[in-house]
């Protein structure tokens, strides 16, 4: 062993690792506006500060001319750390870690062979380490890619962008998985021999771990592709979209073909016609007429009866004075709607819209009502002098409930 | 077959039924039995289970065409036809409104107050919204936004695109005739040889 007592040279080591990680935190801020944007903006750093940071591989200068930018390795080791899926790498390099595999295992047998069991239990820390690192560089991978696929790529927002980070998301699990082909067992079981520490390590362990990542990269890949087609399918369909819409706009008079006149009729084309399933009570089934009779008592009564036409029906009085004044004020906007329809020259007006338009605070409900009973409280012959329309749909296929949505209020002209 | 009864009428008012219209009556419909079953109900109505394409929305189709089946067949086709555009264009203004990748998918959520609140930021497409309003077939004859948005999103529900499953909650649910609808789109292309390309032009084949 060379160069003095390998105890010294450990500590001196951590020391300075001490040192230099306290600068990562000292220039926490500075670091991330230099992760944010190009370069590390070098305001507010003493030269000192600076001298310390380059030493220390945290920054680093491409050439003279250009700015201060922060070292690939940190710039990695942030994005691990924030999960930065647009700058994290995924690179499992496993050519170079089984190198320095064999080169360790070499070392490692030496010194067993030499007796020298401080140096022999330093050597399997390492590969202890470098096995570790390649199983962590596989589980940052995997972990990086399921993020990006759980995300639906949400990091980039135009489908253009998803489909080509989907694209090299698949790239890399390539990579990786050629990765896991070069390593060879027999390789290494040959190259641990009897060694029942190495073995573990190197054979059993790693091999349960790889197994591990294998299955999970084959399911990631397995899920990209589906998103993609996804992707596609999504794309696809806009473009599809996009495309009749200009069609149509420069041909408005297209007409496809009577699809329906062919002898073969296209599926998609085939929709039958709407039947309206119906029933009615049996009167001959004893059992039904009893259930009838007992819905006919639970009809409700139909309300009594409006009061003969001489008077706005619906402008009952009420007790309270407060109550009436608005009822009044209701019906003066009323009469003001009508005004309007006459003022109309003979075009119809949505009662709906004259409110919307006007600075009138009625609920729409009470204003249709109150419009309707306007209507039919006219004397007989004023009554023939309007037209009035009401807008109403079924509620239901299946009852014969009209709900009104709106009135058209129009002067009938003389014929 | 009782308990089908639901679903058979509901598919012989002329419903679409997909995940999102009736999520338990959809996967019924996954089951080949109970569609068998089904299409021996509907014979002697002259009706059979159909599909589109991908199979994400049921609906009845005529079992032997005859004239007056033809006759209707070509109505409602012309129909259709004429609802293409308004509702090519919403799909495409709710694309650019809200933002999205693609276009409205089943089972997407719209929530009328989004536009409303794009659509004021925003005049082009407050503009766009009012043509496409006043379309005969979304049919709006008010010059509020609001009130447009309203007769928009009613339209496209009476006409079974969206669903809302509270009716006192101002939020819908894109169903599966979109799936069916952009099927038709693509058919017309191809039977017509309309030049629209709906691939992109530059393709890794990854797949």
């Amino acid at each position: 062993m060379s160069g003095g007592d390998p105890h010294a040279l450990e500590s001196r080591l951590i020391s300075a690792g001490v040192e230099r990680l306290a600068l990562l935190g000292k220039h926490a801020e500075t670091l991330m506006a230099g992760y944010a944007c190009d370069e590390v903006p070098l305001e507010g750093l003493s030269t000192t500060a600076l001298n310390r940071l380059l030493a220390a591989r945290i920054l680093w200068r491409p050439d003279e001319q250009s700015g201060v930018k922060l070292a690939p390795k940190v710039r990695e080791l942030i994005a691990e750390m924030l999960a930065d899926e647009t700058r994290r790498h995924v690179n499992a390099d496993v050519a170079e870690t089984l190198e320095l595999v064999r080169t360790l295992v070499q070392s490692y047998r030496e010194a067993r062979d030499a007796g020298e069991y401080w140096r022999q239990e330093q050597q399997l820390l390492r590969l202890r380490q470098e096995v570790d690192d390649l199983n962590g560089r596989f589980a940052d991978a995997i972990d990086s890619l399921w993020r990006r696929l759980n995300s639906d790529f949400g990091f980039v927002s135009r489908l253009g962008d998803k489909i080509r980070e989907n694209e090299r998301a698949q790239k890399q699990i390539v990579r990786l998985l050629d990765g896991l082909e070069l390593i060879d067992f027999n390789e290494l079981i040959e190259l641990v021999g009897s060694d029942g520490a190495l073995r573990k390590l190197l054979v059993s362990g790693l091999q349960q771990q790889l197994t591990h990542h294998y299955t999970s990269l084959r399911e990631v890949q397995r899920r990209l592709i589906e998103l993609m087609a996804r992707f596609r399918q999504q794309q696809s369909r806009s473009r599809l979209v996009a495309g009749m819409v200009g069609f149509l706009r420069e041909h408005p008079n297209f007409v496809p073909g009577n699809y329906a006149m062919r002898s073969e009729v296209p599926e998609l084309i085939n929709r039958a016609a709407p039947i309206m399933p119906a029933g009615a009570v049996a009167l001959d089934h004893d059992a039904d007429a009893r259930l009838a009779a007992e819905l006919l008592h639970r009809l409700p009564r139909p309300a009594s009866r409006p009061q003969p036409v001489t008077a706005a029906g619906a402008a009952e009085l009420p007790e309270d004075t407060q109550v009436a004044a608005r009822q009044q004020a209701l019906k003066e906007d009323v009469e003001g709607f009508y005004l309007a329809v006459v003022d109309h020259d003979g075009e119809g007006l949505s009662a709906l819209e004259y409110l919307q338009g006007s600075d009138l605070e009625w609920d729409e409900e009470i204003w249709l009502f109150q419009v309707i009973a306007e209507y039919q409280g006219l004397p007989r012959s004023e009554q023939r002098a309007f037209r009035l329309r009401q807008v109403e749909t079924q509620a239901s296929p299946l009852n014969h409930l009209y709900l009104i949505h709106d009135v058209q209020l129009q002067l009938a002209l003389p014929a | 077959m009782i308990e089908q009864g639901p679903l058979l009428e509901r598919l012989l008012a002329g419903d679409f039924i997909c995940a999102v219209s009736d999520e338990a009556a959809f996967r019924h419909l996954q089951d080949e039995t109970i569609r068998e079953q089904i299409d021996d109900y509907l014979r002697p109505l002259n009706r059979r289970l159909a599909t589109n394409t991908d199979g994400t929305v049921y609906f009845l189709s005529w079992l032997r065409l005859d004239e007056a089946a033809r006759e209707q067949l070509s109505r409602q086709l012309g129909d259709t036809v004429g609802s293409l555009m308004p509702m090519l264009e919403w799909l495409q203004l709710v694309q650019e409104a809200l933002g999205r990748d693609g276009l409205a998918a089943p089972g997407d959520v719209l929530k009328p107050a989004d536009f409303s609140s794009r659509c004021e930021d925003h005049q082009g497409l407050r503009e766009r919204l009012e043509r496409l309003a006043s379309d005969p077939f979304f049919g709006s004859q008010s010059d509020q936004l609001d009130a447009q948005l309203k007769q928009v999103f009613k339209r496209l529900k009476e006409h079974g695109y969206l669903q809302q499953p509270h009716a006192d909650r101002q939020y819908y649910v894109v169903t599966g005739k979109i799936d069916y609808l952009i099927d038709l789109v693509r058919f017309i292309r191809d039977e017509e040889n309309l030049p629209i390309e709906d691939q992109a032009p530059t393709q890794q084949s990854l797949l």
